[in-house]
């Protein structure tokens, strides 16, 4: 079994330091391994970066993380990144990363990725050249997570986890005005996720969205942005059997 | 901001300033109520939830502002979720 701890939109800034520090020292008790689901800081500035990087420096599990949109605020996410990666964070954008737990391999592919809707509802690359690199940008999101789940299977994963900011499915978002649907996530990244197969995919972004969701393809969902959990992170237990597919593989053992 | 202003404006001028100013508040619903305007969200700490009553309360003067502002909690979880 693989544990995996998850939290996203921990909002750090100066006043924060110390305030997950106690939950998070629990973790060797409860999880192999800590998910950071984007928005770790309010504006995205080294100092508020520094503060995540103390809060999470020298736990017992590995900690992988994206960014999210407010740590993108102050344009400098190159600079957040390495204050997080000095302090051991597995920062991953379009990247994937391997974690060894008692023996079995859990992959984690990330990106922060971007808006544009849910089908039938969604934006175009069309008109503006604004508009075409908003939907250009969240396609680039997607590939990027698509490649990142293929690399971990043919790298033998046991597990496999995609790790995103914004939400791949509207069922996550429940409670969130539907006007801002497009906003908060692409089903561009579940197309990906259902295409290269995972275990488990998680995303913040929706602070008033809900937990439970699930892809087309059958893949589970889970908005861990704090104020949706409610708690300093959630701990989901993973199989680790490799059981997920590729679609086109797993379509190809199904009656017809 | 003109107190007579249109309410919806208002409303939308506070977003505005949450998201600019030192909350970077974007999470926050801000929404007419009859007569009243409801505030509803979670914010990350004590400091920040202070802040925000402060601006909400400073841009929308004159008008009856309810609040329902919790802070994040930070407590471990008492219990996993196994996925099949």
């Amino acid at each position: 079994m693989i544990r995996v701890a998850a939290v996203g939109d921990i909002h750090m800034g100066l006043d924060s330091q110390g305030v997950l520090r106690p939950a998070f020292e629990t973790l060797h008790d409860c999880a192999d391994l800590l998910l950071l689901a984007g928005d770790l800081t309010r504006h995205g500035t080294p100092e508020e970066a520094r503060v995540v990087a103390q809060e999470v420096s020298g736990l017992p599990v590995t900690v992988v993380a994206v960014l999210g949109n407010h740590d993108h605020h102050d344009e400098r996410p190159a600079e957040v990144t390495a204050v997080l990666r000095d302090a051991g964070v597995r920062v991953l954008e379009g990247q994937s990363t391997v974690v060894e737990v008692d023996g079995k391999r859990v992959g984690i592919a990330g990106t922060k990725g971007f808006g544009g809707g849910f089908v039938g509802r969604s934006g175009s690359e069309f008109g503006e050249p604004l508009m075409k690199e908003f939907i250009r940008y969240t396609r680039r999101c997607a590939e990027g997570l698509r490649a990142s789940l293929h690399e971990l299977a043919e790298q033998g994963c046991d597990a496999r986890v995609a790790l995103t900011h914004f939400s791949p499915v509207p069922d996550t978002l429940a409670g969130e005005p539907l006007e801002i649907y497009p906003f908060l996530g692409s089903y561009l990244l579940a197309e990906a996720v259902d295409d290269a197969g995972a275990d488990l995919a998680v995303h913040g972004h929706a602070h008033a969205g809900t937990e439970h969701g699930i892809t087309s393809g059958g893949v589970p969902v889970r908005n861990v942005a704090q104020p949706v959990i409610r708690k300093a992170f959630n701990v989901y237990h993973l199989r680790g059997e490799g059981q997920a597919e590729p679609r086109a593989e797993a379509s190809a053992d199904r009656p017809v | 901001m003109n107190d007579d202003a249109p309410v919806e404006y208002r409303i939308a001028h506070l977003k505005e300033r949450l998201a600019a100013e030192q909350l970077g508040e974007l999470g926050i619903r801000v929404e007419p109520r009859g007569s009243s305007v409801t505030v509803v969200g979670t914010v990350p700490t004590a400091n920040c939830r202070e802040e925000l009553v402060h601006t909400a309360r400073e841009e929308l003067a004159g008008m009856t502002v309810h609040f329902d502002i919790v802070v994040a909690e930070s407590a471990a979880p008492d219990h996993p979720e196994e996925l099949a």
